[in-house]
C-alpha cells in the first residue's frame, strides 16, 4: 500500500533543477577551462562559466533567504540516528526488497545519510568552490586589493578543482541514488510534481 | 605650416588630457595624433644653402660643410653608441659594444674593421687606430639622407664609393658613384630608410640578424606593422625612438622590460619612449582581463604573433664549422635552399632561414649577460652569447618573445674562450680569401692582442633578440586559445615556467584523483544498479 | 520487438553522430612535413616533376596558389599557406566530358595545400580522392582511386635527396593568388 505526501515546495523544486542544470553546465564548461577537452572554445567556455557561476550566486541568495525565512534550513541539520541502518539498507536491504528504513515526511525529508552528504557538500565541497571561484573570478583585483601576495593562481585553481571532482563524484552517486525509492523513478517525481509516493 | 602647429598643439593637448584625464583604456592616445606630422616641416631647405652648393670630393668635406651650422651635432653624435661602438653597461659592469662583443653571426669586428664599419656613422675606420676625435669623421649623410642614392658598401671603412664601383667584386653588378652634392642638399629627419640602411641588413644581409627588422619594414603595409604603416599612422623610427640631441633611445644592450607607463612631455622623470607603454600605459584594454595579463605578459608576446612577417625570411641558424670546404676543382661554392637563399657558401658555412617565425618566449627583466672574448666557457654547453635575466618571481620580469639565434663558432680549446677572427682583408689571412682557419683565428687574435693557445674547436652557440617590431593589428593579436587551450597542442607559453595557464598547466596527481573518483563512483553506482537488477529478477522469479 | 527497433534507431544515431566528427577527418589528409615551409612546397613539386611513373601518367604542375596573399593584402595576418595545383588530363578528360560528373570540374585541379600552425611546425593536405570519388559512381570512383595512389607519390617526403628549389609560377599572380600555369599543366 502506498500513500502520497508532499515533500518538496515549489521554491524548492525550482531550486534544485535550476541549480543542477547550472552545476551540470558549469561542470561541462569548467572542465574545458580545465583542458579536459574542447567543445565550445576556450574563451566562450570562460564567458559561459563565469555567467554560470554568477546566475547560480544569485539562486543562492533567493535560496538562502527562503531557507532561513521557512525555516527549512533544519532538514540539514546532521544526525547519526540511523546513519548504520542506512548504510546496511544500501549495502544488503535493498538486495533483498527490504522495507527502506526511513520514511520521508513533509517536516523530515531527507534520510540521514542524505543529510550527511549533503552537509558535506555545504560545508566543505560548496565552500571550497565558492571561495576558491570567487578568487579565480576576481583574480584581477589581486594586486589591487594586495592578495597577491598571499595568493597564488595554481593553487586557488587546484582547489576550485578538486572542489568540482567531488561534486562530479556526488552528481553521480546522487542521480544513480534517486532511483532507490519506492519505485525507481519515485524520488524524481518528487522533485518534479513535490509528491512522493512511499510505503 | 599651419596644419602642423595644429597637430603639434593636438600632440601636446593630446599628451596632457591623456595623462591627466585618466581616459578609458583602449581610447587612442597621443600616438595616433603623432602620426599626422608630416616630413616637410623643416624651417630650412638645405638646396638653398651656399656652403653645400659645391662639388664634394668626399664625406668628410661634406660634414665640415654641416659643422659650419650644426656647430654641436658632430660632438653629439661622438657621444653615442653609433659613434663609439661601445657601451658600459651599468647594471652588469660589461664592456659591450659591436667594438668587444663576440656574436655568433659575423662574430667580431675586429681585425675585420673596413668591411663591417660599413655600418659605422663615421668616416676612415679601417684598423685599430682610428681617430675617435676627428669631427670630420662623422658621417652625418647614411643617416639624413633623404635621396635614397647614398650607400656605404662593406670593404671602404665606412665611405660611400666616390667612383662607379662593381659590387659585390666579380659580380658585374655596378654600384654608382655618389653624387655629394645632391645628397647634401637634399639632408633631412632620418626615416625608415636611413636607419634600415645599417639596422635592416645587420648580420650581413636584409633581415638575417634581427627578424622583427627587415626592408620590408620601409614601406610596410598595416598588417605587418600597425604604427608604421604607409597608408596608415606611418611613423619613423623616431617617432618611438624619441631622439634628442642625437641620442637615440632604446637599447637592446639594456633593454626596458617592464616599462612603467605614458611618458608625458615636461616630465622630469627620463624614461625610455621606445615602448609600448610610453603612449599606450599600462591599461591599454578595455577589457580588465587583458590588462592583468599585461602586467606579467610584454605587450609584445600577443601583439607580435610571428616575427618576419613581410615576405623577407631571417636567418635563425649559421653554423660556421662547416666554412672552407671547397668543391673539387678547389674553388669555394654556394649551395641555395628551396627559396633560393643561400644554404650554404664555403666563406660562412651552412644557414637556415624562416619566414613568420613563432618567436621563443622567456621571462625577461632586463638585464642581458654577455659571454664576452674574456668569459670562460664551457664547450660541453651551448654557450649563451648573451643571457636573458628574468624569473616569475623577481617582480621585475615579464614574458618576452624572443628570437633565438643558434649556430656554431670557434673557441680556443686551450683556454676555453670565444675567438675573433680575420674573415675579411686585402691580405692572405682572411679567412674568405684562402679558407684557411687557423691562419684567420692566429691574425685575428693577435690583432686584439689576446692569448690564442694555437688549438680551436667549434661550440654550439645561442644568442637571444628581443622582438619588438612588426606590432600587427590588434585583430591579429594573439588569442586566449593560442596559449590557453591550442588546437594543436602546442601552447605558446608551454616552455615558460612559473605561470599557471587554465588549460594548460592542469595538476596532473589532481586530475588522476579526481577522474579516478569519479570514475569509481561511476562503476560503483553501476555495479550497484546491476546488483539490483539481478536479485529483484531473482526474486521475481522465485515468486512466480 | 521494441527493444529491437530502440536498438536499432539508437546504433543508427550513433553512427550518424559518429559520422558527423569523423567526416571531415575522413575527407581529408593531414600530415606533417619534416621540412620548413618552402622546403616542402619545392620537395612535393620535384615528386610530381621528377617521378617519370607520374610523369607517364600525365600529371603536371598547374600552378601554386597563394590564399594568404589576398588575406594580407587586405592587411590581415595569416601563417603561410600555400597549393601546390596539380592535374592530369588523363583523369580529368574523362570527368570533364561526362555530362552526368562534369561539375566534379569543381574538384579541378588537385591540390596539395601546404601550411604551417601556430605550434610552428608544416603541415600538408590531401584531399581524400579514393573516398570521394566511391559517392560518384563506378566510373569516377576507379578515376579517383588512381588518383589517390598518385597523390600518396606527391606526397612522399625523403630526407635523403637535397633540397631542391621551388618552382614559382611563371607569371607573376595577381592578388588572391592565380595559378599563372608553373610548368604548363591543364
Amino acid at each position: 500500500m502506498s500513500e502520497r505526501i508532499y515533500v518538496f515546495k515549489r521554491f524548492e523544486r525550482f531550486w534544485h533543477w535550476s541549480q543542477a542544470a547550472l552545476i551540470l553546465f558549469l561542470l561541462l564548461t569548467g572542465f574545458e577551462v580545465h583542458g579536459s577537452y574542447r567543445l565550445f572554445g576556450f574563451e566562450r567556455a570562460v564567458d559561459y562559466h563565469t555567467v554560470a557561476a554568477w546566475t547560480l550566486v544569485g539562486l543562492w541568495v533567493f535560496a538562502i533567504f527562503w531557507h532561513f525565512t521557512t525555516g527549512e534550513w533544519r532538514q540539514y541539520i546532521p544526525t547519526f540516528q540511523k546513519v548504520d541502518a542506512m548504510l546496511q539498507y544500501y549495502l544488503f536491504g535493498i538486495f533483498k526488497n527490504a522495507p527502506h528504513p526511513f520514511r520521508p515526511t513533509t517536516l523530515r525529508k531527507h534520510n540521514p545519510l542524505q543529510r550527511l552528504a549533503y552537509l558535506f557538500i555545504m560545508v566543505i565541497v560548496g565552500p571550497m568552490i565558492w571561495v576558491s571561484g570567487w578568487f579565480y573570478i576576481f583574480y584581477d583585483y589581486w594586486p589591487v586589493w594586495g592578495w597577491d601576495r598571499f595568493l597564488s593562481l595554481e593553487w586557488v585553481a587546484f582547489f576550485h578543482t578538486l572542489a568540482a571532482f567531488l561534486m562530479l563524484a556526488f552528481v553521480i552517486v546522487h542521480v544513480y541514488l534517486t532511483t532507490t525509492g519506492h519505485t525507481p523513478l519515485s524520488h524524481l517525481k518528487a522533485m518534479i510534481t513535490g509528491w512522493e509516493e512511499v510505503d | 605650416m599651419r596644419k602642423d602647429l595644429t597637430s603639434y598643439a593636438l600632440v601636446f593637448f593630446g599628451l596632457i588630457a591623456t595623462a591627466q584625464a585618466a581616459d578609458p583604456p583602449g581610447t587612442p592616445s597621443a600616438a595616433v595624433v603623432m602620426a599626422g606630422r608630416t616630413a616637410a616641416s623643416s624651417t630650412a631647405d638645405h638646396s638653398k644653402f651656399k656652403e653645400l652648393d659645391r662639388d664634394f670630393k668626399s664625406g668628410p668635406e661634406v660634414t665640415r660643410a654641416c659643422l659650419q651650422c650644426h656647430t654641436e651635432a658632430a660632438r653629439q653624435v661622438m657621444r653615442t653608441k653609433h659613434w663609439t661602438w661601445e657601451f658600459l653597461n651599468p647594471g652588469t659592469g660589461q664592456r659591450l659594444g659591436k667594438k668587444n662583443v663576440i656574436n655568433n653571426f659575423c662574430t667580431a669586428v675586429p681585425s675585420n674593421y673596413e668591411f663591417c664599419t660599413a655600418c659605422h656613422v663615421g668616416y676612415g675606420w679601417k684598423d685599430a687606430n682610428f681617430d675617435f676625435s676627428s669631427e670630420q669623421n662623422v658621417d652625418c649623410l647614411v643617416c639624413h639622407d633623404t635621396t635614397g642614392t647614398y650607400r656605404k658598401l662593406p670593404g671602404f671603412a665606412g665611405h660611400p664609393v666616390y667612383q662607379d664601383t662593381e659590387f659585390p667584386p666579380k659580380s658585374g653588378k655596378i654600384v654608382k658613384a655618389v653624387d655629394l652634392k645632391k645628397v647634401a642638399q637634399h639632408v633631412g629627419k632620418s626615416s625608415r630608410k636611413t636607419c634600415g640602411s645599417c639596422h635592416f641588413f645587420g648580420g650581413g644581409g636584409d633581415g638575417v640578424k634581427h627578424g622583427d627588422l627587415d626592408s620590408s619594414l620601409t614601406q610596410p603595409g598595416r598588417h605587418l606593422d600597425v604604427h608604421m604603416a604607409k597608408d596608415g599612422l606611418n611613423f619613423s623610427c623616431g617617432t618611438c625612438h624619441l631622439t634628442s640631441g642625437h641620442d637615440v633611445p632604446g637599447s637592446r644592450y639594456a633593454p626596458t622590460a617592464m616599462p612603467k607607463g605614458r611618458i608625458i612631455r615636461g616630465q622630469k622623470e627620463t624614461g625610455n619612449p621606445a615602448s609600448c607603454e610610453s603612449c599606450h600605459g599600462v591599461e591599454p584594454h578595455a577589457m580588465q582581463r587583458l590588462n592583468t595579463h599585461a602586467r606579467k605578459i610584454a605587450c609584445q608576446t600577443c601583439h607580435i604573433p610571428e616575427y618576419a612577417r613581410g615576405g623577407i625570411p631571417t636567418k635563425t641558424l649559421w653554423d660556421w664549422s662547416t666554412a672552407g670546404r671547397l668543391d673539387k676543382e678547389g674553388k669555394p661554392f654556394k649551395v641555395k635552399d628551396s627559396t633560393g637563399r643561400e644554404a650554404y657558401d664555403s666563406k660562412k658555412g651552412d644557414f637556415r632561414w624562416e619566414t613568420h617565425v613563432i618567436p621563443e618566449y622567456i621571462w625577461f627583466n632586463g638585464t642581458v649577460n654577455y659571454t664576452l672574448r674574456e668569459t670562460r666557457l664551457d664547450p660541453t654547453q651551448v654557450v649563451k652569447i648573451n643571457s636573458f635575466e628574468g624569473s616569475p618571481m623577481d617582480g621585475r620580469s615579464k614574458i618576452w618573445p624572443i628570437k633565438v639565434f643558434r649556430g656554431k663558432q670557434p673557441y680556443d680549446v686551450g683556454h676555453n674562450q670565444l675567438v675573433v677572427f680575420h674573415t675579411w682583408g686585402k691580405d692572405d689571412a682572411a679567412l674568405w680569401t684562402n679558407f684557411n682557419w687557423e691562419r684567420a683565428i692566429e691574425w685575428g687574435m693577435r690583432e686584439i692582442g689576446a692569448q690564442y693557445s694555437g688549438k680551436f674547436a667549434f661550440v654550439a652557440t645561442e644568442m637571444s633578440w628581443p622582438i619588438t617590431h612588426m606590432v600587427a593589428p590588434k585583430e591579429d593579436a594573439l588569442g586566449c586559445a593560442q596559449c590557453h587551450a591550442p588546437a594543436t597542442g602546442v601552447g605558446r607559453l608551454d616552455q615558460v615556467p612559473g605561470v599557471y595557464i587554465p588549460g594548460r598547466s592542469a595538476n596532473r596527481a589532481l586530475d588522476t584523483f579526481g577522474w579516478g573518483l569519479s570514475a569509481l563512483a561511476l562503476l560503483g553506482v553501476l555495479v550497484h544498479g546491476g546488483l539490483r537488477i539481478l536479485t529483484a529478477r531473482k526474486r521475481e522469479g522465485d515468486t512466480a | 520487438m521494441l527493444k529491437a527497433f530502440v536498438g536499432f534507431v539508437a546504433g543508427v544515431l550513433a553512427t550518424v553522430v559518429g559520422m558527423y566528427f569523423a567526416m571531415p577527418h575522413l575527407m581529408f589528409n593531414e600530415m606533417q612535413s619534416p621540412f620548413g615551409f618552402e622546403e616542402t612546397i619545392a620537395r612535393i613539386q620535384h615528386n610530381i616533376v621528377g617521378n617519370p611513373e607520374l610523369k607517364a601518367k600525365g600529371w603536371a604542375l598547374s600552378g601554386l596558389r597563394d590564399p594568404a596573399r589576398a588575406v594580407a593584402a587586405e592587411g590581415g595576418n595569416v601563417l603561410p599557406v600555400k597549393m601546390v595545383e596539380v592535374c592530369s588530363t588523363r583523369y580529368s578528360k574523362p570527368i570533364l566530358k561526362d555530362d552526368t560528373v562534369r561539375y566534379l570540374s569543381i574538384l579541378m585541379p588537385c591540390k596539395v595545400s601546404v601550411y604551417k600552425k601556430n605550434d610552428g611546425k608544416v603541415y600538408i593536405a590531401t584531399m581524400n580522392a579514393g573516398l570521394m570519388g566511391k559517392f560518384f559512381g563506378p566510373t569516377v570512383g576507379e578515376i579517383m582511386s588512381q588518383v589517390a595512389e598518385d597523390q600518396k607519390l606527391f606526397v612522399v617526403m625523403d630526407p635523403s635527396k637535397p633540397a631542391p628549389p621551388m618552382i614559382l609560377p611563371t607569371a607573376a599572380p595577381a592578388a588572391g593568388g592565380g595559378g599563372a600555369g608553373a610548368a604548363g599543366g591543364c
